[in-house]
């Protein structure tokens, strides 16, 4: 008995470890330090590559992601192994850096205090005026212009304006090229809809959703509807705008207002909050909600297509899923997740490099396979129709096709200026808590965050 | 002569106390003195400048209503963990050691088996467990015609709710230490007075606890101080402090503000208050309650 138990904990003992390994989010200071450590020795290999490089013929270049192994880094490495073995003067090197977008941030900083840079990085949207702000980098248009001359017209070719606009910053500039896409859909669990003797399985309205919902909720006492509440204001970017609202209005070359209180926008928060208060939908945290979808519990799931891959893995019933609703009488209005990809190299050499290796992640080829290993939509056009591109899979995942088709209505992902940009994003996390929780209206809380958000911004 | 000795004897102990003074000094009262330098200032982490502000941080820190509502929120995990972390196991530990005598190794590892499994772990663990909506919890009690609150969204239910997922990493060793505590207390003295005819209630209350004190006392501060360190994960893995700052506590505030927020100085600020407030229940407990202690050498 006592050996048996003495076995049990010594087991239990080596399963906390290997937990103990996985187990970042306690630790941060411990993590701030060790992306420090990463960073410094990113920097040391950086050195040795240059040695390495005056001795041998290739030029080394680094390229910098946040693609864990699960998120698209197989499919980083796999891609960089594929130009490393295509060429025979160029070496790219991929780099992951944890905590994504803000993480490669702090180590990109923490780099050129060192007097060196990567070639090519990934960039948050949300980051476009920080990152143009403090770093040197190269415009996309000025690469192709020194090193690609004959391909002048690449980026208007290949790339949709209001995709390319994404990656353009507050005066103007093209900053990179927009990367990895990812946009809001509604997942329907079509069964349940049956079950509940709805007929319309593909809700294209807001007002349709609602009213599905609540019959849901009415004949199966199940929930109706559930949108993402992760630690951003997201989805409820694409509610507010869809409903003709705008979160953030620029009034003059450098002064800007927050503006989602408006009637439009404060008639969407309403909806979604009445519903959360009639029980038609739910208000509770992002993972416990997409596991509420999949289990069954929850008739529409409202959350990123880069989920698309969770939801057909776990759902045990016939989920599809559609464009992201719009209000009647308005367009839909997208936020855009995901990344874009910038040149930090200083030098001709790398610079040249860097493009050429960028070229090829653009390729048709490349494109596709980064959508298939991620989940994210290709920003580049022609890729959906492609036989070399994505035309079999998408066949196949049909699951795809709204996010792609919603293209046109990509928006930026509202980046609040100044300096107290976090704190304005913080006090729209807190509105969202007080009008689901019932604790204000909709046109009290939204006013109230305004006047709030409005006293923090540069005018 | 014999006094020089003494003198170079004493001198050594000094030299011997060094080491954990450097160690005390580079990674406590340094941070420390440089918290309190941070909360009058304005920065954010990666400027090279940092603003001061004077006591603007403390005024900010003071006039936010949220503020008093992260007070009470603490005090109130304070209060349930000193219940499940405790209370709890001081009772359970008297039963098992007086009462019923049988199986105290299985109870010992059983109890203890969490306690070397990640907190993080733990926390994704119980946010399926406990999921409202579609969770085993959740699916039996509608069996028994039960609905269960959307705790992760209720304000009060969440605390109670995390500060049982951290009882549960930290119920183990304090079960442990105070089971040994109580195991010490003389069974002569104990069957003496069963004999006598003594009510269990009575021994308990008027010979176990004053004779375990002082282990008592050492549990009573480490669930204190350890608990609202504990319950930083669950809140950062599960609610991040929401809805609205109804599960924040003072610890995450502090972190809220610097990484989330990247102010350090209104964390510095929060942190100072912390450490004051944690001062002042450590006179107390001095002052109060160490005087009653029994140590048994």
């Amino acid at each position: 008995m006592k050996k048996k138990m003495t076995q049990l904990l010594a087991l239990a003992l080596s399963a906390g470890m290997l937990a103990g390994c996985g187990s970042t989010a306690a630790t941060t200071g411990t993590e701030q330090q060790s992306s420090n450590e990463e960073a410094e020795t990113a920097t040391k290999d950086a050195t040795d590559k240059d040695t390495s490089k005056s001795s041998g013929e290739k030029t080394v270049i680094e390229y910098w992601h946040c693609n864990a192994e699960t998120q698209g880094g197989l499919t980083v490495d796999e891609l960089v192994k594929n130009f490393n073995e295509s060429n025979d003067h160029i070496e790219v090197v991929a780099k992951y850096n944890p905590d994504m977008y803000k993480g490669l941030m702090q180590n990109l900083q923490a780099e050129t205090a060192t007097g060196n840079t990567p070639a090519l990085v990934q960039i948050g949207w949300a980051f476009v005026d920080y990152f143009s702000n403090n770093f040197a980098y190269v415009s996309p248009q000025d690469a192709i212009d020194t090193y690609d001359a004959e391909d002048k017209t690449f980026l208007t070719d290949n790339f949709l304006p209001n995709i390319l606009d994404l990656a353009v910053n507050s005066s103007g500039e093209q900053v990179g090229i927009p990367y990895s896409l990812s946009t809001p859909v509604l997942y329907v669990n079509t069964d349940l809809l049956s079950e509940a003797g709805v007929e319309n399985t593909e809700p294209a309205t807001w007002e349709e959703v609602q009213e599905i919902a609540a019959q849901v909720k009415e004949n199966t006492g199940k929930y109706g509807l559930y949108v993402q509440e992760p630690e951003d204001f997201w989805a409820q970017q694409a509610l507010i705008e869809s409903a003709g609202g705008k979160l953030l209005t620029q009034t003059g070359d450098n002064t800007y207002e927050a503006t989602f209180a408006s009637e439009e926008g404060i008639h969407a928060m309403q909806t979604y909050a009445d519903m959360v208060a009639d029980g038609s939908a739910l208000h509770i945290g992002w993972e416990e909600g997409a596991q509420s979808f999949v289990d069954g519990n929850c008739a529409m799931l409202y959350t990123t297509i880069a989920r698309r891959a969770y939801v057909q893995e776990n759902a045990k019933f016939n989920a599809i899923s559609v464009k992201s609703p719009e209000w009647e009488g308005q367009t839909r209005q997208v936020p855009a997740g995901g990344c874009f990809l910038a040149i930090t190299a200083q030098d001709k050499d790398q610079i040249a490099a860097a493009w050429e290796f960028e070229k090829y992640l653009y390729s048709v080829e490349s494109m596709a396979a980064w959508t298939k290993g991620t989940g994210y939509v290709p920003p580049r056009k022609d890729v959906a129709d492609a036989e070399n591109g994505l035309k079999d899979f998408l066949a196949e995942n049909t699951m795809m096709t709204p996010a792609i088709e919603q293209m046109e209505d990509v928006v930026k992902w509202t980046a609040w200026p100044g300096d107290a940009g976090l704190t304005a994003e913080q006090t729209l996390l807190d509105m969202r808590d007080q009008i689901l929780g019932g604790e204000v209206s909709a046109e009290e809380g939204m006013t109230k965050a305004q006047d709030d958000i409005n006293a923090l911004l540069p005018q | 002569m014999k006094k020089k000795l003494k003198e170079k004897e004493g001198l050594l102990g000094y030299l011997f106390l060094i080491p954990s003074l450097l160690a005390f000094c580079i990674f406590m009262f340094y941070p420390m003195l440089d918290t309190i330098y941070l909360s009058f200032f304005d920065w954010n982490l990666v400027k090279p400048t940092k603003t001061f502000v004077g006591l603007s941080n403390y005024i900010t820190l003071f006039t936010d209503p949220n503020t008093l509502k992260i007070l009470k929120n603490t005090l109130l995990y304070i209060a349930i963990l000193l219940v499940f972390n405790l209370i709890v196991p001081y009772i359970l530990s008297f039963i098992l050691s007086v009462i019923i005598k049988k199986g105290q190794g299985f109870y010992k590892a059983v109890f203890f088996l969490p306690s070397v499994i990640s907190l993080v772990v733990g926390s994704i663990l119980y946010t399926w467990i406990l999921n409202p909506v579609s969770g085993p919890v959740a699916i039996i009690a509608k069996h028994f015609g039960i609905t269960m609150p959307i705790w992760s969204q209720t304000e009060g239910w969440v605390i109670v709710v995390l500060c049982i997922i951290t009882s549960w990493k930290a119920f183990g060793y304090n079960f442990i230490v105070i089971l040994a505590g109580v195991s010490g207390v003389s069974q002569d003295v104990i069957e003496a007075a069963r004999l006598d005819g003594v009510p269990m209630i009575k021994i308990f209350k008027d010979m176990i606890i004053p004779m375990s004190s002082a282990t008592g006392i050492y549990v009573l501060i480490y669930t204190i101080v350890q608990g609202l360190q504990f319950v930083y994960t669950p809140i950062k893995v599960i609610t991040q402090g929401g809805p609205n700052y109804a599960s924040s506590n003072l610890i995450y505030k502090s972190y809220h503000e610097a990484f989330t927020l990247y102010r350090t100085g209104m964390s510095a600020a929060t942190s100072v208050l912390t450490v004051a407030i944690f001062m002042v229940l450590l006179i107390l407990e001095f002052k109060f309650v160490e005087k009653g202690v029994y140590y048994e050498n």
